[in-house]
């Protein structure tokens, strides 16, 4: 669920530019540092992150009827960790603002700080918690997958009702969550079990790769 | 075709036009209309880029209501929500419903945000529709963005349209065998699309290591820059 362009008044945007831009600076950081050691990842990364784009131009079949489309955050934060995923998320932000008129230009900073942080931490530190606590990692995929999705819906109402205090703060965001509630959470467990199928496929060809990368359970490594 | 927006972009007569001048206009603009948040304003920006795409960059109008057509039903349908659920104050309207009324508090709301949508969305079509992103990326590298982000993003720009044109060729394999003939199917069906991509991707991004490496690439991608022809 992206933002439109325009759809934020002008303090907001800035706000939220602010907050991202520090993030994805330390994302970068961390890309520099991964990249010095192995100069092959780059090109990894910039394939991962055209397969976050591509996927979303996927439409998803959805419950409700609605057709929506997956974002990829829980994959790619189960991958690479949340400062890289809110990097390339940034990219395909943009991308998605020129190419698609999906999402805008002012609302950028909103839409990284909801798409492109919330979501993928949330994911990585239920992936990550989940996997510690002994859990197959096929089902702590869907549930980081699940979660990411849901929590990016609810920093996004949180963006919204901020913008929108009428009458009052906590009005506004009750309204926006049930919206959401509806038509969002089925597409939440849409992609969650897409992730799923993803993931067992990824584990049954490429186990060393997920391996190297950390993304395993501990006892399956 | 989905992607007509990046063919449009490298073939209008502004294409070739200075890239930093576009940017720095369009983010110049839309700062400005959300800062004066006035409906004239809004309206005037509106007309204004909407002459300056059809008229002067020779935009088909067609391409260019699509390009409206989706954020603009999406605009309304928010809009119409922000009416009637939102704000306080005086009522204005009862729809005599579950006691949803309009108020003018809202109404301020619904109305402004519209227009701000309005106001900004030619904006983001001039930028969008008049400079490839190769130009844009190539801007802003020179505005002192990290070199590393760039390059990602360069690399990504040119395996996204290699990817769509394997999944268009993959999807209609799958249709043609029933893939999305059922529900379950069509999860099925999809899940195996998007991982095989996915392994493929692994492939491309080895491939293209070798290719640039075999180049002599240092972690750089100089770019030739054509002298403008006047």
């Amino acid at each position: 669920m992206h933002i439109m362009e325009g759809y934020l008044p002008l303090q907001w945007c800035i706000i939220w530019f602010v907050v991202a831009i520090i993030v994805v600076a330390f994302g970068i950081y961390q890309i520099k540092k991964i990249v010095d050691e192995t100069p092959e990842s780059k090109a990894l990364l910039a394939v991962s992150g055209a397969f976050m784009f591509v996927l979303s131009s996927l439409k998803l079949p959805s419950v409700t009827g609605s057709c929506s489309h997956p974002c990829g955050n829980g994959l790619g934060a189960a991958l690479f960790g949340p400062a890289v995923t809110a990097v390339l998320a940034t990219i395909v932000l943009i991308f998605q603002a020129l190419l698609l008129a999906h999402g805008g230009l002012t609302t950028l900073g909103a839409n990284i700080v909801s798409m492109g942080i919330v979501g993928p931490l949330v994911a990585w530190l239920v992936y990550k918690g989940l996997t510690k606590a002994g859990i197959s990692s096929t089902i702590a995929v869907f549930f980081a997958a699940f979660l990411g999705d849901l929590l990016t819906y609810v920093a996004t109402s949180f963006q919204l009702a901020f913008a929108f205090p009428a009458p009052t703060f906590s009005a506004a965001l009750t309204n926006f969550l049930v919206i959401f509630a509806v038509t969002q959470v089925p597409l939440a467990i849409g992609e969650g079990i897409l992730t799923v199928i993803i993931w067992d496929r990824l584990k049954a060809y490429k186990p060393k790769l997920l391996d190297k990368l950390g993304a395993l359970a501990p006892n399956e490594a | 075709m989905k992607f007509d927006m990046d063919y449009i972009a490298h073939h209008n007569e502004l294409t070739e036009s200075n890239p930093y001048f576009k940017l720095f206009l369009t983010i110049i603009l839309l700062i400005l209309t959300l800062a004066l948040d006035n409906l004239y304003f809004d309206i005037f920006i509106f007309t204004v880029m909407s002459i300056v795409i059809l008229a002067i960059a020779k935009i088909n109008w067609r391409s260019y209501l699509k390009f409206l057509s989706i954020p603009m039903a999406f605009v309304v349908i928010t809009c119409l929500f922000l009416i009637f659920f939102f704000g306080k104050g005086e009522v204005i309207y009862e729809t005599g419903i579950l006691g949803i009324v309009v108020t003018t508090d809202s109404l301020h709301y619904g109305v402004y945000t519209f227009f701000r949508v309005v106001g900004c969305l030619p904006l983001l079509g001039f930028l969008a529709l008049t400079t490839p992103i190769a130009k844009i990326l190539h801007c802003l590298a020179t505005l002192k963005v990290p070199k590393i982000f760039i390059e990602i993003a360069l690399l990504m720009y040119n395996s996204i349209f290699i990817f769509l044109n394997e999944i268009d060729t993959m999807q209609k394999a799958q249709e043609t065998r029933l893939g999305y003939h059922s529900y379950w199917n069509s999860f099925r069906s999809l899940g195996a699309l998007a991982s095989t991509i996915f392994l493929r991707s692994l492939d491309k991004s080895e491939t293209l290591q070798h290719s640039l490496d075999s180049r002599g690439y240092t972690g750089e991608l100089p770019i030739y820059e054509p002298r403008k022809r006047e």
